[in-house]
């Protein structure tokens, strides 16, 4: 590759990065043992679509960052005190 | 097919001549893009500038928050230079490491040169400049 020693985010990552500070600077203004929940859901929620979900697939990937950004704007208003997500496994209903 | 590839040696020989010369200035190393965007360099922000090292101190707090964020076992070895990548750290690592550093030393970075940091030295040269120029 090039000389240069940063890495050459596309215009997308740039965008998912900027997300996740958003979502990092407002987990800050709450309390602690909240904030440290946030940052768990956040960076495992983040983590686990950077290695499931298909980097060409702009469209899935474009919803997931405005769906972000929409949780976001809830997240920073003083009346949220907290984030919470639920895993559903769908379970695969074997026919025989 | 020939391939040319061009390495940026920052040369401290030279820096410290000039830090000789200028003693008080804060620099900055510019790291102009090359072909990264396309087009002329930046006219806002001047970064034509050459740093001098940041403090011993601020270089090894760095490291101290790095190795926590990145859960690395005490032998590893962090020098200025070894980048973020090199340790094993992703993008995501590396705005959470920076988000860190933002609470250790009351700073706020900026957008833009959150994605110039790449190796320890040049966090702790933001984080002396920044620091600076806050006080």
């Amino acid at each position: 590759m090039g000389a240069s020693t940063k890495p050459r985010l596309s215009g997308m990552q740039l965008q998912v990065l900027a997300l996740y500070r958003g979502f990092l600077r407002a987990a800050r203004m709450k309390s602690p043992e909240e904030r440290s929940r946030i940052e768990a859901l956040v960076s495992q929620e983040f983590r686990r679509n950077s290695s499931q979900v298909d980097r060409k697939n702009y469209l899935y990937i474009e919803y997931l960052v405005r769906r972000g950004k929409k949780q976001l704007d809830q997240l920073k208003s003083p009346e949220t005190v907290g984030l919470a997500s639920l895993n559903v496994e769908a379970s695969q209903a074997k026919t025989s | 097919m020939a391939s040319v590839s061009a390495n940026f040696v920052c040369s401290r020989t030279s820096v410290r001549l000039l830090n000789q010369m200028m003693t008080s200035k804060s620099l900055r190393l510019a790291t102009v893009g090359w072909g990264r965007t396309p087009g002329f360099p930046r006219l806002t922000s001047s970064r034509f500038q050459i740093s001098c090292a940041a403090k011993k101190e601020t270089v090894d707090k760095v490291c101290e928050i790095v190795r926590k964020q990145l859960a690395l076992p005490a032998d590893k070895e962090i020098t200025p230079q070894t980048t973020f990548t090199d340790l094993g750290a992703d993008s995501l690592d590396t705005v959470e490491i920076v988000m860190g550093l933002e609470e250790e030393f009351d700073i706020t970075v900026q957008e833009d040169n959150q994605d110039n940091i790449s190796c320890i030295q040049e966090a702790a040269d933001l984080i002396e400049q920044l620091v600076a120029s806050k006080s």
